[in-house]
């Protein structure tokens, strides 16, 4: 892993004295204008940088613009790891220079506005016109669907975008009395990352067991039973007798105050440190330029180029999309890129789209050495995505962690190397 | 000076620029895109674990899937996957990663620890040749720039009888790898990892 990384800084290093080369950074005014053929990418995570880095390996003719706010990725998988010490949060964040040298224009603006008719997307008071849009903006929280967090979301911590948040959960777990209890709300699916806040309760379960034996972790999950893996991590939990699971518990509120939630059914419940994973939807952009549905969470998208069924020439992918029988997960988000630069590319030259099914490989730290995988693969059947098959490790072990490794060394790179 | 600064900024940017590996619109390309979120793009896999897929024979990925989508060669992970090749077509994906230039693993063993592989890998050229490339017309594949984790989990898996139980053909190497100690199995891996 170490030496991966350092490879790969190694590398990205050389990409950044390019850019030095060229002068000072691009900005949104210096591609008002398109001469060619131009791709437009929303969001620098796992489904927009493999599709902008793949629409570039397909046909380097074509030009390709990023907007991605953040001058930095940060991978929310393995970022559980940070809360439990296991890992650091610089293990988990990369630049982008990488892409650059595949010749992405990285932009570091929000896109603000998408103007379906004129083919452009706004970024402040410019515009960037597009042949083709990709849009992979992530998700976004409910903030409303829970009383009191709104007000309160400087405070209370979701640590769901990895990112301050995680980092600053991990002190607050730190700093935590002997004898505290932790509370680790679960939203109702669907949700980013099905098993995420199940590998989340392993984690601290694992750092309370070694460092406050005394103290207790409280999950109330909103979904009647664990979502994802449930055999494998209830399996897991019995190393952990500080949890205590309580399914069917939806939060409808919080008081941060009185350091108190309290349940649909009425129940309230203190907490020492509080991790509210908030209720969650298509990011902000998806929404505002009418691609969400009747629901108005997520997109419908065709399953073979992931256009948008509601806006011509705009493409979603990741975990903004709904209707494909696929978890809101990075691997998804990542294979989903890669097919839909693809299909644009091959839209864009006047060719046929090639067939060409995701796939889903999800591990799940259970401890500090050990590992748990689910793995779905899928085909295309009557132009729709079909699951052929999920397979579940037979339980817990170091090799499926060393195996959890490779796969986020490799990935990484598929993304941003 | 400046000239100079500049050209060899130049020659940087041309260092970091991504090698030329085929275009996306061959035959099996698109279909082996899913493979590279483990196994890198066109095959070149970057980590300890996964197998570079790159420059692979077509006659032994195709038997590897083959094995994997039957369960004969146990993998949650390679399982479902190893179906979807199947049903994609695993001829074209064959012959993708097949005409993809191997670049060997990134991943560099310790130096002593190729050296005592080195000289500890008599056994594994019986079959495997002394060049390490294998030999097709008896169904032993090339272990050369294999990433040094993936070939010590192959052989810990032969060691344990977890990879192909009860295939005949592979009696002999699991009776060899059970004779020798995990220790000098990573010194076999470093060894034809290294070996180009």
């Amino acid at each position: 892993m170490t030496q991966s990384r350092r490879e790969f800084l190694r590398t990205s290093s050389w990409a950044g004295l390019g850019l030095l080369a060229a002068g000072c950074a691009p900005k949104v005014s210096d591609f008002a204008q398109k001469s060619g053929r131009r791709v437009v990418v929303i969001g620098g995570g796992w489904g927009g940088t493999s599709a902008a880095k793949y629409v570039r390996l397909a046909d380097p003719s074509i030009e390709v613009i990023l907007l991605e706010p953040n001058k930095e990725f940060v991978s929310c998988p393995f970022s559980n790891l940070v809360l439990s010490g296991v890992r650091t949060i610089d293990g988990l964040t990369f630049n982008y220079d990488r892409l650059r040298a595949h010749g992405v224009r990285v932009l570091h603006e929000t896109a603000t506005m998408i103007e379906p008719d004129a083919r452009r997307v706004r970024v402040g008071a410019d515009a960037l016109p597009y042949d083709r849009l990709i849009v992979s903006p992530g998700v976004e929280f409910q903030w409303d669907q829970v009383d009191g967090l709104a007000a309160a979301q400087d405070r209370v911590l979701h640590a769901w975008k990895a990112g301050p948040q995680t980092v600053e959960l991990a002190r607050q777990l730190q700093a935590m009395p002997d004898g505290g209890v932790f509370v680790l709300t679960i939203p109702p699916a669907a949700y980013r990352c099905p098993p995420g806040p199940y590998e989340r309760i392993c984690q601290v379960a694992w750092y309370l067991k070694g460092n406050k034996p005394k103290s207790k972790l409280i999950v109330l999950d909103a979904n009647p039973n664990v979502v994802s893996k449930a055999a494998l991590f209830r399996a897991a939990w019995q190393n952990y007798p500080n949890i205590e699971y309580r399914g069917s518990n939806k939060v409808v509120k919080v008081d941060p105050g009185v350091r108190e939630v309290t349940t649909e059914l009425g129940d309230k419940v203190k907490y020492d440190v509080l991790n509210l994973i908030p209720p969650q939807r298509a990011g902000t952009i998806a929404v505002t330029a009418d691609l969400v549905g009747a629901d108005k969470r997520w997109c419908e998208v065709d399953h073979q180029t992931y256009e948008s069924v509601k806006h011509k020439n705009i493409h979603v992918i990741g975990d903004s999309t709904i209707g494909l029988p696929v978890p809101k997960s990075g691997n998804i988000a990542n294979a989903m890129g890669k097919i839909c630069a693809v299909a644009v590319t091959s839209l864009l030259n006047g060719r046929t789209v090639p067939t060409m099914a995701p796939g889903n490989t999800c591990y799940s730290w259970v401890s500090d050495k050990e590992a748990i995988a689910v793995v779905n693969s899928y085909k295309i059947e009557g132009g729709k995505v079909v699951q052929i098959e999920q397979k579940l490790t037979p339980g817990q072990s170091e090799a499926w962690a060393q195996n959890a490794v490779g796969w986020a060394n490799s990935i990484w790179a598929d993304m941003l190397g | 000076m400046r000239v100079i600064t500049s050209l060899l900024l130049l020659v940087a940017v041309a260092v970091a620029a991504p090698a030329a590996a085929g275009p996306l619109d061959t035959q099996g390309a698109a279909q082996a895109l899913v493979c590279s979120a483990c196994h890198g793009f066109a095959g070149q896999s970057r980590s300890n674990t996964m197998p570079i897929l790159a420059g692979i024979a077509p006659w032994y990925f195709k038997k590897a899937i083959s094995d994997y989508a039957a369960g004969k060669r146990p993998s949650p992970e390679m399982e479902p996957y190893a179906k979807q090749v199947m049903q994609i077509g695993v001829d074209d994906v064959a012959a993708y990663f097949a005409a993809q230039a191997r670049t060997p693993s990134p991943v560099v063993p310790d130096a002593a620890a190729i050296e005592r592989g080195r000289a500890a890998a008599g056994p594994c050229t019986t079959c495997h040749g002394v060049s390490g490339k294998g030999d097709p017309t008896k169904g032993v594949p090339d272990l050369t720039g294999q990433p040094p984790g993936y070939l010590r989990n192959q052989m810990l898996l032969f060691k344990s009888d977890r990879r192909s139980p009860g295939d005949e053909q592979l009696k002999a190497i699991k009776t060899l790898m059970r004779a020798i100690p995990d220790e000098q199995l990573s010194d076999l891996a470093a060894y034809w990892s290294s070996v180009r």
